[in-house]
């Protein structure tokens, strides 16, 4: 096996053609991640427009805006209070409309300062997903579920001991259940305790139809009444974050007989891509890869068709009679040339491409060192299987330009239907069963269910994860492979 | 004449071509008839050029369109036949000219079959819409996509004849057709976006089967095609280039 | 008939670095086998190549009954041409690979299924070219030579891959084709082939013409007058130089060659002297050994040390 290797490797290096071809794929990558002609206004319209983002304890890109009603509280402490009420409004283009938004959040909250991306827990009532307990942006517990309403208020009860947090719930103010007990460690002794209201961004597709162009939204926001609160004032009323755009009407809060009506936009969660969130990910560096896709295809297509298109296959079978070990051999060959090259050029796109966007001041979503990793790898072993898928199609094909059309339509093709014309159902499953479910790989951002989007391809979200499109890749790799094999077995060469 | 006469012996007794001429026939059908299958429409507007999106296979046909003319150049080259070719008739201009007229002329052939079954499948599975698109302009769509897959055969053809290698000038014409479009939604300068969807073969070219919301397109439906025009031309006229400058 | 003889003037190529032609000159005049013979590398493709304007000379110029090939108005109707039988797509059958050979010279399928019985392939005309053997394809390739019924021919390495059944059949149809007054150029890289087949030869080495002539000429020059004598008589050297021989050779245990007298004169010298003898044969030169001698200093490949073999 190794001498087939060594020969293998040496007939793949000794092509000038594929060579070209092989830097062709790179420079593609390399110039298309590299001269990106996105332009963005973060930080070029002078001192005060760099795009500042929040950072979360966990060092990802988070949201942090409410509107805030709060006071101190030095050591361990409670908090209990009602929610009798809660409503939401949308804003659209045409005026106020009544619609809570599912992820609107009212409730009660223990926070290390007003600073954007500080750490927190709160215990909430939401627009559709019952009473949840959140802290830190990313976790997210569920609680009773059910919504607020005049005849079923909701008692809450957030509970400071040492570095843990716990959230209660109860229907009555007489029998409470733990939502969940936290960790948030690091607390200062002194912190903010008091009630939130907040309301996400909504997002829809303007109509079932269309994976791209229809998707509108715009600001929520969401009222909620509080009373029976357990603690006494004074309170000061504070809206955090927010947009800097435009201001959302109506927002602040109102002290009532029994407590407090406060009405707050915004979110308090992990920030996200695409229609309601804002900037691109890392996954934008890299475009090119498509591009170098056609170029490895060509080769791994080339790489067995050029065989039998000049009798060199007699030859190569006269050395090795075993032919499946030839297919290996190429398979082995050309799928680690193409990784090694993939992660070295992927590895550049992705660190300096996010350089050359942000000094075009485009705002890009920061990324954790494991998901860049991830990445870049993902890239490489993306554009890996995929020779060694169109060299399986080669194999089984024998004809140049059908392997390749073949191995463009079941790689390149998927993916362009399911960003531009397929329905978002159709799309989705599209990415599931072709080979384009490798491009899951790519995927910088992930999806998080306490945040609402459309979390749709062509926002950078995939149906299934990362591991998984590269396993159906795989999937039909060895399957083409296989048929492959069988064909060289069977028939003459 | 007789240039014509040889040309089209050949790829009629080429086994591969009556395959492939119903392959773009059955790729084209196929997914137009998936797309409207598969659409969800609220109430009586899906929101879609209804039209366009009966066509949508001509995304799919094109490819097997481009396999039918790269193969038409490309395997001669790799045989050999194209010696015997141009032994035979020595005006090689002659020949190219006779090889395009044949291949446009099968595809042609093939698409005035499969964009009539295609918009018919898509009146029957879609549901009735408020929008109904003028008969002039459902016409220009049907007329314009036959013609959107005759010239992607010239295109193949001009870049397979300068390019003689059947794995490299596919990859070309299919990198040319869904790695521009791709490109294209990455960037998000509209400006430029604007740009790439002029000018690149297949946005510009699928202008044509627009029939609603024509002020919204980067360009006119048959500017759109005269873009693609270009393109073929300019391969072609690349393709002749070589063919003349270099030995066979 | 047209007349088409073929005049190659001065041709000139270059590949990079290699010389492919160089001053290459010719012609092939009709009613004759002309043979085509080198080394491989020596040019003889290439020249072919130019002829039929495949591939352009950098200098020179190539004509077919006085027309440079690429301005021919039917080119298969002047010069039938079989350059590399393996050209071939190999899906399509034999008939339908010469149909479509035949419309565009504007001839008609009967027309094909004449060269097809011509050259033998009536059986396999309808089948897949891609299964035929290199003998069958080599019959294949001469069909479509014919097929326009041309004043001249060129065919580059027939003999390649036939079975000796073929060989003689080849022959025989080549000389047919010269004896109804065709001019016939036959390339050839061993001279053997041609030994009772090409009237004339053109030899050929490193792009150029070594030898122009007839083949009567060419073995005359190397048999140069030699006799060769059968005897065990260690006297009959001295008799023979004594006799008027110019060089007198031992070239085995019982064999002599002899240069500078007739093979009459060196049977009445061997009588005079006593000499008993087995044999005295005037010496007749192989084609092959008259291209051997001819070629020596020109082949291309030569084995990478020591001389060639002769």
């Amino acid at each position: 096996m190794r001498n087939l290797l060594h020969a293998e490797w040496t007939k793949l290096r000794t092509l000038p053609g594929w060579i070209f071809a092989m830097i062709a794929a790179a420079g593609a990558m390399l110039a298309l991640g590299l001269l990106p002609g996105l332009q963005g206004s973060c930080g070029t319209q002078g001192p005060q427009s760099q795009c500042v983002a929040a950072v979360g304890p966990d060092g990802l890109e988070v949201s942090d805006s409410f509107t805030f009603v709060h006071q101190a509280m030095t050591g361990d402490g409670t908090i209990t209070a009602r929610v009798s009420q809660m409503t939401g409004q949308r804003l659209g283009p045409d005026g106020e409309q009544d619609a809570m938004a599912p992820w609107a959040k009212a409730g009660l909250i223990v926070k290390d300062g007003t600073a954007a991306g500080s750490a927190y827990a709160a215990v909430m009532v939401t627009g559709a997903h019952g009473v949840r307990m959140q802290h830190n942006y990313l976790y997210d517990k569920a609680g009773p579920a059910g919504q607020v309403t005049q005849t079923q208020p909701r008692w809450l009860r957030l509970t400071r001991s040492g570095d843990t947090i716990t959230g209660q719930s109860s229907p009555d103010g007489v029998t409470w259940n733990t939502v969940a007990t936290v960790p948030l460690k690091h607390l200062p002794p002194t912190v903010l305790i008091g009630m939130f209201v907040t309301s996400p961004q909504y997002a829809e597709a303007m109509n079932e139809s269309l994976g791209a162009v229809g998707a509108s939204g715009g600001p929520t926001k969401a009222t909620a009444t509080f009373d029976h609160l357990d603690r006494t004032g004074p309170w000061s009323e504070q809206r955090l974050g927010g947009s800097t755009n435009f201001e959302v009407p109506g927002v602040g809060f109102e002290p009532t007989d029994t407590g407090f009506t406060i009405t707050g936009s915004g979110d308090i969660a992990p920030a996200v891509a695409g229609p309601a969130g804002a900037g691109v990910s890392i996954t934008e560096t890299l475009v090119g890869t498509f591009a170098a896709l056609i170029f490895v295809v060509v080769i791994g297509v080339g790489y067995i068709t050029g065989e039998y298109r000049h009798g060199m296959i007699r030859m190569t079978l006269a050395a090795t009679p075993r032919r499946g070990r030839v297919l290996a051999a190429k398979a082995a060959v050309l799928g680690a040339t193409v990784f090694t090259l993939g992660l070295a050029v992927a590895a550049i796109v992705v660190i300096f491409g996010q350089k050359v966007l942000r000094g075009n001041g485009v705002y890009v979503l920061p990324a954790t060192g494991a998901t860049q990793l991830r990445v870049i790898a993902g890239t490489a072993a993306l554009l890996s299987v995929a020779s060694v898928l169109a060299l399986g199609w080669g194999a089984l094909l024998r004809r140049s330009a059908t392997a390749v059309t073949a191995a463009v339509l079941t790689i390149v093709l998927p993916y362009l239907l399911a960003m531009t014309v397929l329905p978002a159902g159709a799309a989705q499953w599209l990415l599931r069963i072709s080979p384009a479910a490798a491009f899951a790989l790519q995927q910088s951002t992930p999806q998080y269910y306490q945040v609402a989007n459309l979390y749709l391809p062509n926002s950078g979200y995939y149906p299934l994860p990362g591991w998984a499109g590269l396993a159906v890749l795989a999937a039909w790799t060895a399957a083409v492979l296989g048929l492959a094999a069988h064909r060289l077995h069977r028939r003459d060469a | 004449m007789r240039q014509l006469h040889a040309e089209w012996t050949k790829l009629r007794t080429s086994p591969g071509t009556k395959w492939l001429l119903a392959g773009i026939i059955a790729a084209t059908v196929a997914l137009s008839a998936l797309a409207c299958a598969a659409i969800v429409c609220r109430a009586s507007d899906c929101g879609q050029d209804p039209v366009k999106l009966s066509l949508t296979g001509t995304l799919l046909g094109q490819a097997v369109v481009a396999i039918l003319a790269v193969l038409a150049v490309g395997g001669e080259y790799s045989t050999g036949l194209a010696r015997v070719t141009y032994t035979a008739m020595p005006r090689r201009l002659g020949v190219l000219a006779a090889k395009a007229a044949v291949v446009t002329a099968a595809v042609v052939a093939a698409a005035a079959v499969a964009v009539p079954i295609s918009m018919l499948a898509g009146h029957a599975l879609l549901p009735a819409q408020s929008f109904t698109p003028p008969a002039s302009a459902v016409l220009r769509a049907g007329a314009g996509t036959v013609l959107y897959l005759g010239l992607i055969a010239l295109l193949s053809l001009g870049l397979a004849t300068a390019m003689r290698s059947s794995a490299a000038a596919i990859g070309t014409v299919l990198g040319l057709l869904f790695v521009i479009p791709i490109l294209t939604q990455a960037v998000s300068d509209p400006a430029w976006q604007r740009h790439l969807e002029q000018s690149a073969p297949m946005s510009a070219g699928l202008a044509i089967q627009a029939t609603r919301d024509l002020q919204d397109l980067p360009l006119s439906p048959w500017a759109g095609l005269g873009v693609l025009a270009l393109w073929a031309a300019g391969a072609l006229g690349l393709g002749a280039w070589t063919l003349l400058g270099r030995d066979v | 008939m047209i007349d088409a003889t073929i005049t190659v003037t001065g041709l000139r190529k270059r590949f990079g670095p290699t010389t492919a032609l160089d001053a290459m000159t010719f012609t092939v005049a009709h009613g004759q086998v002309t043979g085509f013979v080198g080394p491989n590398g020596a040019g003889k493709s290439t020249t072919m190549r130019v002829i039929v304007g495949l591939d352009a000379a950098d200098e020179g110029s190539a004509l077919v009954g006085g027309q440079p090939y690429r301005r021919l108005h039917k080119p298969l109707h002047h010069l039938g041409v079989l350059l590399d039988a393996a050209a071939l797509q190999p899906s399509r059958t034999a008939r339908d690979h010469l149909l479509w050979l035949a419309h565009s010279q504007g001839l008609t399928a009967r027309r094909v299924d004449e060269v097809i019985d011509q050259a033998g392939l009536g059986s396999v005309a309808r089948r897949r070219a891609g299964g035929f053997s290199l003998g069958m394809r080599q019959r294949l390739g001469i069909a479509a030579a014919m097929l326009g019924d041309p004043a001249a021919l060129m065919l580059d390495e027939p003999f390649n891959g036939m079975d000796p059944e073929g060989i003689v059949w080849m022959r025989g149809f080549l000389r047919s084709l010269a004896a109804q007054g065709r001019a016939v150029l036959v390339s050839s890289h061993l001279m053997s082939e041609l030994q009772d087949t090409a009237d004339h030869v053109v030899i050929v080495g490193r792009g150029k013409v070594i030898a122009d002539t007839s083949v009567a000429q060419l073995l005359a020059a190397a048999s140069q007058g030699r006799v060769t004598v059968g005897t065990d008589d260690p006297a009959a050297a001295q008799v023979l130089a004594r006799s008027g021989a110019t060089g007198v050779t031992v070239t085995g245990a019982q064999t002599l060659s002899v240069t500078g007298m007739s093979a009459q004169a060196v049977v009445a010298a061997l009588n005079a002297g006593g000499v008993t003898f087995s044999e005295v044969s005037a010496h007749r030169a192989t084609l092959e050994q008259a291209y051997l001698d001819l070629t020596r200093d020109a082949v291309e490949f030569r084995a990478a040390d020591g001389p060639v073999t002769r």
